[in-house]
């Protein structure tokens, strides 16, 4: 077995690389797991999907818990199996991840804002974050800045955040051999830099891959539907929709808001499948929305590029950027993305 | 010279893109000529502005020349403020009584100092009869914040004004009363028409947007582009070249030949039922309309909308909705069923 490419060797980027610029030689690892891949059967994606209640596993409704995961912008990557990653050696990994950033901080190869941060990277389980049992436990880590002052927690901030999950995963669960813990999807907010560096050490250390994840008009459409699905006691943004239209020399972009009762109206209009979204209807609930649109403008909706789609429960973004508003509904939209992620992976 | 106008005037100038500091330091005509030509306009910007504000300060520079500055710069900058639009009227059968600008501007600097005792107005007279009004907002305790000005163009010999978008809501009654009654109207209101382009708003309100060519044979550039697309692509077969001649030609009928005006958005408030032919039992039932809201942005509005029909994406003639746009001068709108 050929020893992993030394950390020299493997191909340095500018630390402002985009992360799917970065990749590893194969090692005989690897090629083993790829060959295991491609015997799975192709997922294709499914024509039907339950609309997302609230998880079974999550015994205690504390929406504290996870409340520091929601309003903020988190831009998502898939990420293949990680190779020997264990639970036990969160430690080991918090020092490694730490000495690392510190290191190539050092080398001028991140650029930060002038001031010499003392770094302190944290990493911990998110107990409750995963579809069934078979899931592995999704894990955060935290880049935090430790101020020079004495005073006990005094001056340390967030500077980045990325979380790791597999949400109802059993499609890639089942093609993976043991030694790999599957986290296909990851979630990061802060710097680029951050994540880049971030980025580099996980695949340098598990043998992984990190993909950017765009999320194209087809899945827009169905989380707009999904998400409009979803029960609500209190709408606390309206509904809203976001297209780029493809005509030149001047781009433009056609917002349509609609207020979340009236969109919740024409989505139980159109619905028919207790307990369950189809593709059918999903369809029609945006034939609708372009109907009602054209009557009044004579133009063709579906002709141009969907870019945002926006409800209470979640706003998610073409370029792979997702904000989740409502804790009730965490799960459901993991598990939609997680099934986003393994589609890519595979 | 007060600290405090040296300071706005080293900031205002500092604003100032190097390329066009000679043009706006002439226009404002407060350093003679003879003087700008012993500052070195290579060195270092802030070493220029230093050199320059030391100048201002040898010749007493006061509030009111610090002030004309500002409006010189953002007579070059328009672009950098938002333009609302206003629309005066006279009482019917009001003596329509020959405009005097200064007991118009004497009268509009009164009214506003009788209410506010802190406040700074200055005026630069522009062509056609225009004058542009800047009022910088102070309080009974403080003095004028000069770092919000609110601009008003007032193009005298019509019921127009152009306000840039004002911070302190509070003061826009007292503005729009000081229009009013300076200019010797009756009544004034808040056109729904905002943009950045202020040249735009004029050419829409002022109805001077179809002006622009020389009048033509109409017929005569409608068929060199067609005979371009026909060689372009020879699949296209008859009936679709019939569709197409038919898309430029509503197109053309809609819209115009000439470039048109710039607007960056359109908004629609519309309060509408669900209809749909396809859609039958839909939203049957439901008497309440469905509220939306519906912006189209781009960094020149008319054009992507006149390309829209010809790319396929919509139909020709475009919606009225959206056509009416310079005609009506209006670029926000509430849509309800009648």
């Amino acid at each position: 077995m050929d020893p992993y490419d030394t950390p020299e060797s493997t191909p340095r980027h500018g630390a402002s690389s985009r992360l799917k610029d970065y990749f590893i030689g194969a090692t005989p690892l690897r090629k083993r797991l790829e060959s295991v891949r491609k015997q799975a059967s192709f997922v294709p994606t499914p024509p039907r999907r339950k609309i997302p209640q609230c998880s079974q596993l999550q015994e205690d409704n504390d929406p504290q818990k996870f409340a520091f995961l929601l309003h903020k912008q988190w831009t998502l990557y898939s990420l293949t199996p990680l190779y020997k990653f264990s639970y036990t050696n969160l430690k080991e990994y918090s020092r490694l991840l730490s000495a690392f950033i510190a290191a190539e901080k050092q080398k001028g190869l991140a650029v930060e804002v002038g001031e010499d941060f003392n770094i302190k990277v944290t990493f911990s389980t998110l107990l409750g974050m995963k579809g069934t049992q078979r899931d592995p436990e999704a894990f955060l880590v935290q880049i935090l800045s430790k101020s020079q002052l004495p005073s006990e927690n005094r001056g340390q901030k967030v500077l980045w955040t990325g979380w790791f999950c597999c949400v109802f995963g059993d499609s890639l669960l089942e093609t993976v051999p043991e030694d790999f813990t599957c986290v296909p999807l990851f979630l990061a907010n802060g710097a680029e830099t951050n994540t880049a560096i971030v980025g580099t050490w996980f695949q340098e250390t598990f043998d992984c891959h990190f993909s950017s994840l765009a999320i194209n008009a087809f899945n827009l459409s169905w989380m707009a539907a999904m998400w409009t699905a979803c029960k609500m006691d209190q709408y606390m943004a309206t509904t809203e929709f976001l297209w780029s239209v493809p005509c030149s020399p001047q781009s433009l972009d056609i917002s349509y808001a609609i207020h979340p009762e009236d969109a919740k109206a024409l989505w139980d209009s159109v619905h028919k499948t207790p307990g369950e979204v189809t593709q059918e209807e999903v369809d029609l609930f945006m034939d609708c929305l372009y109907s009602h649109f054209h009557r009044h403008f004579k133009i063709h909706l579906s002709a141009t590029r969907l870019v945002r789609v926006s409800t209470s429960v979640a706003s998610a973004h073409t370029d792979g950027k997702i904000k989740i508003l409502c804790h009730k509904y965490l799960i459901g939209i993991l598990a939609y993305l997680t099934e986003l992620a393994i589609f890519q992976i595979d | 010279m007060d600290e405090t106008v040296a300071e706005f005037i080293k900031r205002t100038i500092l604003k100032i893109p190097m390329t066009e500091m000679m043009t706006i330091l002439k226009a404002w005509d407060f350093l003679p000529e003879n003087q700008l030509q012993t500052v070195n306009f290579r060195q270092r910007k802030e070493s220029l502005v230093q050199d320059l504000v030391l100048l201002c300060e040898s010749k007493r520079a006061s509030l009111r020349d610090a002030a004309l500055l500002d409006i010189i710069y953002t007579q070059f900058h328009r672009h950098q403020k938002v333009w609302d639009v206003f629309q005066m009227s006279k009482e019917p059968g009001e003596d329509v009584d020959l405009f005097d600008m200064e007991r118009f501007k004497s009268s509009f600097e009164k009214i506003l100092r009788r209410a506010l005792k802190n406040v700074t107005v200055s005026f630069r007279d522009a062509e056609e009869n225009a004058v542009w009004i800047r009022i910088a907002w102070g309080t009974q305790y403080r003095k004028p914040n000069q770092y919000k000005p609110v601009y008003v163009v007032y193009y005298s010999q019509t019921p127009y004004a152009f306000t840039s978008f004002c911070h302190l809501k509070s003061n826009a009654p007292l503005l729009s009363q000081a229009l009013t009654v300076a200019s010797n109207h009756h009544k004034i209101v808040k056109m729904d028409l905002r943009s950045r382009y202020l040249d735009s708003l004029k050419a829409i309100v002022f109805k001077q947007y179809n002006q622009k060519f020389e009048t033509h044979n109409s017929t005569m550039p409608l068929q060199e582009t067609l005979e371009l697309d026909m060689h372009m692509d020879s699949r296209i077969i008859h009936e679709n070249r019939i569709e197409k001649e038919r898309v430029q030609r509503v197109t053309q009928e809609t819209f115009g030949d000439y470039p048109q005006p710039r607007l960056e958005f359109a908004q629609y408030k519309l309060e509408t039922k669900f209809k749909s032919d396809f859609h039958g039992g839909i939203l049957a039932e439901r008497k309440e309309p469905l509220r939306c809201l519906i912006k189209f942005s781009s960094p020149h509005l008319l054009e992507a909308l006149k390309s829209l029909a010809p790319a396929g994406i919509a139909d020709a003639p475009l919606s009225p909705l959206l056509t009416c746009i310079p005609n009506k001068g209006m670029n926000y709108f509430k849509i309800r069923d009648k």
